[in-house]
């Protein structure tokens, strides 16, 4: 039996600090499943039945959402009613290497399909606004960091 | 606006499409706060340390070298905007965005340091702060499924609680302890913060504590134990 104290020096450990903080969301997690789940059906972002859009042979499905970037609005409901006119315009926008990505595979949609920026990401965050500029810049300065790490202490080393 | 939180008054909302920035006086001061310090930051120098040793005259001068110094300005004024970013946002989801990304610039202020003890504690933190991230996104996520929405100012209004929503508040609070590392988890940060380089680690502790504080606020926002 350890002492209370024993266990308080080991917090000042950082190797332990890890493992601890893991543990602690592990009991977190697994006492997640005694919670009844509530599902309010009432969502913000709704999109019609997934296999809908399977069956269409659609190759967006089952995240496509419809419209034309900058002409037609996709399927889009606004948290605040007021800027409803305003939004939705480039849901549907994709990028040349998504669309090549798109004309080529049905399964578009639903392989895990990543590169740097996420193609999937286009799709579902550009109804969202500011989310898109900080999700990239989250990426950008992985990126920053990385490259700065690899030039001075991979690729310059002094010692 | 005749809407108020938490007892203040909305003094006015920036809407950016779908989300939105409120300011109250209590996150204004906040959002004040952390501009005025990177501010500083951004036109100061860093400091000096010399190092004794006991019992000899030979005493050591730590230098920051001018490629360090500009890289860990960069990220601690990104690291002060993302905190201001945060105080003010009306959004739970862009919160967590604006959380992770300080995460992500603490590990880059200290990984540019040369010390190898306080980059193995930045590595730990780094496993720490990845780690959360999870709990973190699966809070928001449980509280956009038991709500049926992510507004910061639409949960203000709703009336009732869920078991599941207090469930994702638990996870929101794990993730966002677990990325700014306070106690328990400080221990890694302890260890970061004996590298020369003030002001810019200063801003590693001004980020978790204004983050911490607008955390408690928004789970007692979408808790309401009053």
């Amino acid at each position: 039996m350890k002492s209370i104290g024993r266990i308080w020096n080991s917090f000042a450990n950082p190797d332990k600090i890890p493992r601890i903080y893991a543990m602690i969301l592990g009991i977190v997690l697994v006492a997640g499943f005694i919670i009844p789940l509530t599902l309010n059906d009432n969502q913000l972002y709704p999109r019609p039945e997934p296999q809908n859009q399977i069956n269409a042979q659609d190759p967006l499905a089952p995240y496509d959402r419809g419209g034309t970037p900058f002409q037609e609005r996709g399927i889009v409901t606004a948290q605040y009613k007021q800027f409803l006119p305003a939004i939705g315009f480039i849901t549907a926008y994709l990028s040349p290497i998504a669309i090549g990505v798109k004309n080529t595979t049905l399964y578009y949609g639903t392989s895990i399909y990543s590169s740097p920026g996420g193609l999937i990401d286009e799709i579902l965050y550009y109804t969202r606004g500011f989310d898109t500029v900080l999700e990239s810049s989250i990426l950008m300065m992985a990126f920053v960091i990385a490259s700065w790490v690899a030039i001075n202490f991979t690729m310059r080393r002094e010692d | 606006m005749d809407i108020s939180i938490l007892g203040s008054q909305i003094l006015g909302i920036i809407p950016l499409g779908d989300i939105v920035f409120y300011m109250t006086s209590f996150n204004l001061f906040m959002f004040v706060t952390a501009l005025a310090f990177t501010f500083l930051i951004a036109i100061s120098k860093t400091e000096t340390q010399v190092e004794a040793e006991f019992g000899t005259l030979g005493d050591r001068q730590l230098k920051v070298a001018k490629n360090e110094f500009k890289i860990r300005r960069f990220l601690a004024i990104i690291c002060g905007l993302a905190t201001a970013g945060a105080m003010v946002t009306g959004d739970l989801f862009d919160f967590t965005l604006f959380v992770c990304l300080i995460g992500i610039v603490n590990i880059g202020i200290v990984g540019a340091v040369k010390q190898i003890d306080v980059l193995d504690s930045a590595f730990q933190y780094g496993l720490i702060a990845m780690m959360a991230s999870t709990p973190l996104f699966a809070g928001a996520a449980l509280i956009l499924a038991s709500t049926g929405t992510i507004s910061i100012l639409e949960i203000n209004s709703l009336t009732f609680t869920t078991p599941m929503m207090l469930l994702g508040s638990l996870l929101l609070f794990m993730g966002v302890a677990g990325e700014t590392g306070v106690a328990p988890f400080f221990a890694t940060k302890a260890e970061m913060f004996r590298t020369p380089g003030s002001p810019f680690l200063l801003i590693i502790h001004l980020s978790s504590l204004l983050i911490i504080v607008r955390a408690i606020e928004i789970l007692l926002i979408i808790n309401k134990p009053f």
